[in-house]
């Protein structure tokens, strides 16, 4: 008998979950599967990813469908999930006159840690998250991306299984964006914690997250690891130093698909490598680059979306 | 090699291997965080003085009363002119619902406007275990006023010798239990019902004070001049803590106006009926918030 391949369970299941708030359907039907790692919830706005993370803290009943999350259903088992999940909210309010460590050690109290433990996590997840100097500081005189670490410390500090974090990088500028996506990457990875991040930037997302789930209009148009999602694009990618329409030319007269963007020639075709090298040599023209050609996110966005 | 007084200061995040506690202590967590809050701990010297003050009043009658038994008690009688237990809400049933106006709207309100009860949803509790840690704080908080004091005008009277006897005591402290819970219970269940209606704590003061002085008003004016019946002065929540606590010590109802003509009963049944009706108002205002995620 062969032995039985064991595969983790997502820590996120959703089948035919649907959401209305009134005439509005914010969730249709959605069916996804999330892994462990950090992963992207990705959607323009109004695409139902604040929704479906309520829907995950059992914050919201949903209308059909079932939902799992760590193994549990958060709509009849919601204290017990949301005692493991952290959790960043898109808002940025927080009570002005509280001090960050205060706060931080309240949350972390509020999730089962006894006291003189709280004491000492909120501390040292403030120190993580780079507000170690400042947390003795009312979180009202923080700026908002101090607070967005005040808030990523509260979603740490008492160790859950899963953080879900709404729009993280909200309202940074880029400094600060680039430190919170590090900062997330970070504890996705060497702190061993499950994350989701929902976002509308695609590039922050490409950056940190192992996974994507694309959602549109409430439902999963796309879902997979970035490896997988990438995959599928053919051809090559050139880069000449000139002659990029005399390029694409030649190579549209000998059957292929060819398409100057910017500095490069997007060639597409049956094994178009031959094709290219002679063309460029016949051409005269330096060959900066050839590669395959890689989609991106944006590309499966657009194509998804389409 | 290691220098013995080396030590490591910085372990960096570590998971929590420790024991945790059960998912209803949070509604003790959040209870003493509100309590905390209500009374300023914890926090700059302006936000303990309301609290403070209110607190002083609450506790004045009782020590001038103790401060002039002991002063005057060597030289006359002074039993028929101490406060009585029955009589001490009159004092301070203005400080009461001054107070009551200030604890539930802190308690509640605050959590609405800062996004902390998005936060306490999206944790170990519910919206009904969040308002019974709010409704435990507040009502705790009120007990300082409605019990505390008599509590301590008994222990004084006691020690000073003026109090009832050792037989007389666990029915005297049963009773004062009993009025400063009904009366703390349902000023907690006013102000909380207010301050479920807004995320301002001013707007829900107000309210409050409102509710403690406009029915009372009308219904008096209904009673007095309108031939409304007696039992209509039950609206007025200023007049029906000294009543119910005169009823409970057994003293006389109160002489020459329409609640003092009300029967004991039904002082039972409006001091009831308003904590009930604070208490629906709130659960059902928190079913419909949503909670900011």
């Amino acid at each position: 008998m062969e032995p039985v391949e064991t595969k983790a369970a997502p820590v996120v299941r959703a089948n035919g979950v649907v959401k209305r708030y009134g005439a509005k359907v914010a969730l249709d039907g959605l069916d996804v599967e999330i892994g462990h790692g950090v992963t992207g919830l990705l959607g323009s706005n109004g695409a139902g990813k604040t929704t479906l993370i309520s829907l995950m803290l059992g914050l919201r009943r949903r209308d059909a469908g079932t939902l799992e999350v760590l193994g549990h259903d958060p709509q009849t088992a919601g204290i017990d999930v949301r005692e493991r999940i952290g959790y960043g909210p898109e808002h940025h309010n927080l009570p002005p006159e509280v001090q960050a460590q205060d706060l931080v050690r309240h949350l972390t109290e509020l999730h089962g840690i006894p006291p003189r433990s709280a004491i000492q996590r909120a501390s040292d997840a403030l120190w993580q998250v780079g507000l170690g100097e400042e947390r003795l500081r009312p979180v009202g005189t923080m700026s908002t991306g101090q607070r967005q670490r005040v808030k990523l410390a509260s979603a740490i500090a008492h160790d859950p299984a899963l953080v879900l974090l709404d729009e993280p990088t909200d309202g940074l500028d880029p400094v600060q964006r680039d430190d919170m996506l590090a900062l997330i990457r970070r504890i996705g990875t060497e702190f061993g914690i499950d994350i989701v991040v929902s976002s509308h930037h695609l590039e922050e997302v490409e950056r940190i997250c192992d996974a994507v789930v694309i959602l549109d209009s409430g439902r999963m148009i796309r879902s997979g690891t970035l490896t997988e999602l990438r995959q599928g694009a053919e051809g090559l990618l050139v880069e000449v130093d000139e002659g990029h329409e005399a390029l694409a030319e030649r190579l549209r007269a000998a059957g292929l698909e060819a398409e100057v963007v910017g500095e490069t020639v997007l060639v597409s075709g049956d094994d178009p490598h031959d094709a290219v090298r002679d063309a460029v040599a016949d051409l005269g023209l330096g060959l900066r680059r050839l590669e395959p050609r890689r989609r991106t996110l944006e590309d499966v966005y657009l194509e998804a979306s389409a | 090699m290691s220098e013995s007084g080396a030590r490591i200061y910085d372990v960096g995040y570590r998971s929590y291997d420790g024991p945790r506690r059960p998912p209803w202590r949070a509604v003790v967590t959040v209870c003493l965080h509100a309590v905390q809050r209500v009374l300023g701990l914890r926090r700059s010297f302006r936000h303990k003085i309301l609290p403070g003050l209110a607190i002083v009043i609450a506790f004045l009658p009782a020590i001038v009363s103790i401060v002039v038994a002991v002063m005057l008690d060597e030289t006359m009688d002074v039993g028929d002119d101490l406060i009585t237990y029955g009589d001490y809400y009159f004092f301070i049933s203005s400080a009461i619902a001054l107070f009551a106006a200030f604890v539930a709207p802190e308690a509640l309100c605050t959590d609405r406007r800062t996004g902390m009860l998005g936060l306490y949803l999206a944790g170990p509790l519910d919206r009904n275990r969040y308002l019974l840690a709010k409704a435990a704080a507040v009502l705790g908080v009120m007990l300082l006023m409605t019990l505390a004091p008599p509590l301590f005008l008994m222990i004084a009277y006691a020690v000073e010798g003026l109090g009832p006897s050792a037989s007389e005591l666990p029915l005297l402290a049963l009773r004062i239990v009993v009025t400063g819970l009904s009366v703390a219970a349902m000023f907690a269940a006013v102000g909380l019902g207010a301050a479920s209606l807004t995320s301002r704590k001013a707007i829900a003061g107000v309210v409050v004070a409102l509710l403690v002085l406009v029915p009372g008003i009308i219904s008096e004016v209904a009673v007095e001049s309108g031939g409304a019946p007696d039992a209509l002065s039950l609206l007025g929540l200023l007049n029906l803590p000294t009543e119910l606590a005169l009823r409970v010590f057994g003293d006389d109802p109160s002489s020459g106006t329409a609640i003092g003509r009300v029967s004991t009963a039904l002082v039972v049944a409006g001091v009831a009926a308003w904590t009930a009706a604070g208490a629906v108002v709130t659960w059902l205002a928190y079913r419909r918030i949503e909670a900011r995620s």
